[in-house]
């Protein structure tokens, strides 16, 4: 099922939780709305869910505006992060939940529900009761609950955050595979960027109730949009230092107190078109940034702090006032206090406007 | 240093003995004096049945009423009152803590202040609300059992009684529904229940211990009530008396009372709540132990 909305908005009392959100979910995609927490990822999720009605603006389902219909009413299923099992069910029971209130045959439900446990992996366990449960056999209890009914459209809230991180893992390729095998259109909400990153189709960043930027993993990795989404995606995240933008007789530079460099004509000759302001916020990622011997670096830095990371170390350079962290290949060689130069992707480096945040290199 | 932290525990027990022998000799009194024709402290100088004969015989001549009515007035009154508070309770104490709706706050804190309340000084007003009540035909006073709930019913004693202990109802229910995820309910709710049917088959069944001890607070406070059924119904041995007012006319103003039949009646009282008790231990820790993160 398609999900559209439009303009779509949420208040409680002066609080605009939700913003004027205009986003589009494809039929069998799978949709991620990532932010920090109070974002509005979950008031836009239990909006879709029917538990909030919108302050104004249109959920459509396919063409079927849904505002007023009841949860009951939406066929959708969903999953929570404190997975919601009711206690006092066995898991048998929980699964079934749903199909008795739409007094499915009793032969039927059991047949069901064995399918949506299999599925999951817990058909052992229909007998028990929740607090006899892991917490990921709880999560998966909770999943074929939300997968009984066959419903068209599936929601995660935070489903993963409850679970340890081995575990966590490997439920996230599990669900993104069962969403792939169902083909059914998927909603998840999560503040874990690497959660969307690896599971969703296109990401929807909110922040503050307004979204940021709707792309796919790669585009909001390699292209972001605005300023709050370069820092939001990717880990350990981007590099940000203020820098002057100029335009030269032989092209386009950005310069500070303790660096200059020279960025490719047509970056620059986009970053004019959109109107760069003089100051500009330069942003790097932590791996566009190599160690180089003397000649070819473009500015020199103090190595101030080195973390190992297992396949790469993290190494945080001072120069001047500024500050950059960047990965280098396991083991760094540096030392503490060391002088050392720095050579930055001039295709890689990313500029923003630091009034409006957005990017200068958005394509309109 | 050990010997202090050995003689710890030996002062709090010296601590919690010494004012419960004092209270556990009261009832021992009680006990001896029941079946004995006189006493001399906690001895008895001869014993006897004749202070249980209420049991078999109407005090008060063959007219008056049996011990047995009187404790099943005293039952419908308890059990009355502890399924309308139970069921009011639950109600309105979910509506308070899941729903939004104009006046919840003032509501919140005006039921707190009428919990506060003392109910002596309403005594009077009530008495004129059941009057008025017994005005009412049939609702007033034609009701099989228990009257009716105008004044001098048993109806209206219960009545009045489920409106003291409400407050008190309203405010731990709503504790207990706010421990409650939300999202379970959203859960429920997505999963096709109505918000009556999600109340019902999920809610409730997960506040069970707080229904338990709101009810046998409830039963327990209308067991032992006297002044409401003492000043809402007249003649204190009469044909809608409940145990503690029926109790009160033995101590006659114009005859010798009786302290030895005071005493076995006292104690007849007693054993249902004793019974309770011991049953029940548990869930009435929970009322004040769990449950309770209250707030508006």
């Amino acid at each position: 099922m398609k999900i559209t909305l439009e303009a779509l908005n949420k208040h409680f009392g002066k609080v605009k939780a939700v913003n004027n959100l205009d986003l589009e979910i494809g039929d069998g995609e799978f949709v991620a709305l990532l932010g920090p927490s109070g974002c509005g990822k979950t008031t836009t999720l239990l909006m879709l869910a029917g538990i909030y009605k919108p302050t104004s603006g249109h959920i459509r389902f396919d063409d079927r505006v849904v505002n007023r219909l009841l949860p009951k009413e939406r066929n959708i299923g969903m999953v929570f992060q404190s997975y919601a099992l009711y206690p006092h069910m066995s898991t048998f029971d929980n699964i079934t939940y749903p199909l008795k209130l739409k007094k499915v045959r009793r032969g039927e439900m059991k047949e069901r529900a064995q399918k949506a446990a299999d599925m999951m992996g817990i058909g052992e366990l229909l007998d028990r009761r929740p607090a006899q449960l892991s917490g990921g056999q709880q999560q998966r209890v909770a999943l074929a609950r939300a997968l009984v009914k066959e419903p068209a459209i599936l929601l995660f809230d935070e489903p993963l955050s409850n679970l340890d991180a081995k575990l966590r893992l490997r439920m996230r390729g599990e669900i993104k595979r069962l969403q792939e095998d169902l083909g059914v259109t998927a909603v998840y909400v999560t503040h874990d960027q690497v959660e969307a990153m690896t599971m969703a189709s296109r990401i929807a960043v909110m922040n503050y109730g307004v979204l940021q930027t709707y792309g796919a993993p790669n585009q909001l990795y390699d292209h972001p949009d605005t300023l709050f989404v370069a820092g939001f995606i990717g880990a350990p995240p981007m590099n940000f230092l203020e820098t002057r933008f100029e335009e030269r007789d032989d092209g386009f530079y950005l310069r500070s107190q303790a660096l200059e460099i020279r960025i490719p004509d047509e970056r620059g000759v986009l970053a004019k078109q959109n109107g760069a302001p003089q100051q500009v916020i330069m942003g790097i990622r932590p791996e566009d940034i190599t160690i180089v011997a003397e000649p070819e670096g473009d500015f020199r830095a103090e190595v101030y702090l080195i973390e190992p990371l297992g396949r790469e170390d993290l190494v945080t350079f001072k120069f001047g006032d500024e500050e950059i962290r960047a990965l280098a290949p396991a083991p760094f060689g540096g030392r503490i206090g060391e002088t050392i130069f720095l050579k930055l992707d001039k295709e890689k480096v990313h500029l923003f406007n630091p009034e409006t945040e957005v990017s200068s290199f958005k394509e309109r | 240093m050990t010997v202090r932290r050995k003689l710890r525990p030996i002062f709090a027990y010296l601590f919690l003995i010494v004012p419960s022998a004092l209270i556990l000799l009261g009832f021992l009194w009680l006990l001896v004096t029941s079946f004995s024709t006189k006493t001399e402290g906690l001895r008895s100088l001869g014993w006897t049945l004749r202070n249980w004969s209420f049991l078999w015989k109407p005090p008060f001549g063959p007219m008056s009423p049996s011990i047995w009515l009187i404790t099943l007035n005293t039952f419908l009154v308890a059990a009355g009152m502890t399924v309308l508070v139970v069921l009011i309770s639950s109600m309105s104490g979910y509506a308070l803590s899941r729903m939004k709706f104009a006046g919840r706050k003032g509501f919140l804190s005006a039921t707190l202040i009428l919990h506060a309340f003392p109910s002596v000084t309403l005594l009077i007003p009530i008495y004129f609300v059941l009057r008025w009540i017994s005005g009412i035909p049939i609702v007033g006073g034609g009701i099989p059992l228990i009257g009716g709930f105008g004044f001098n019913t048993l109806g209206g004693v219960a009545l009045v009684m489920v409106a003291f202990q409400l407050p008190f109802g309203v405010w731990i229910m709503k504790g207990f529904f706010d421990e409650i995820s939300w999202d379970m309910e959203r859960s429920a709710l997505i999963d096709g229940a109505s918000r009556f049917r999600v109340w019902r088959q999920i809610i409730i069944p997960n506040i069970k211990p707080g229904i338990a001890a709101l009810s046998i607070f409830s039963f327990l406070a209308g067991w032992n009530a006297y002044l409401i059924p003492f000043t809402f119904t007249i003649r204190r041995s009469g044909k809608i008396s409940v145990l503690s007012v029926y109790l009160q006319s033995f101590m006659g103003e114009t005859t010798i009372t009786n302290w030895n039949a005071v005493a076995a009646v006292g104690l007849f009282q007693l054993i249902p709540v004793v019974i309770f008790f011991l049953f029940s231990q548990k869930a009435l820790l929970n009322i004040y132990g769990g449950g309770k993160k209250g707030g508006v």
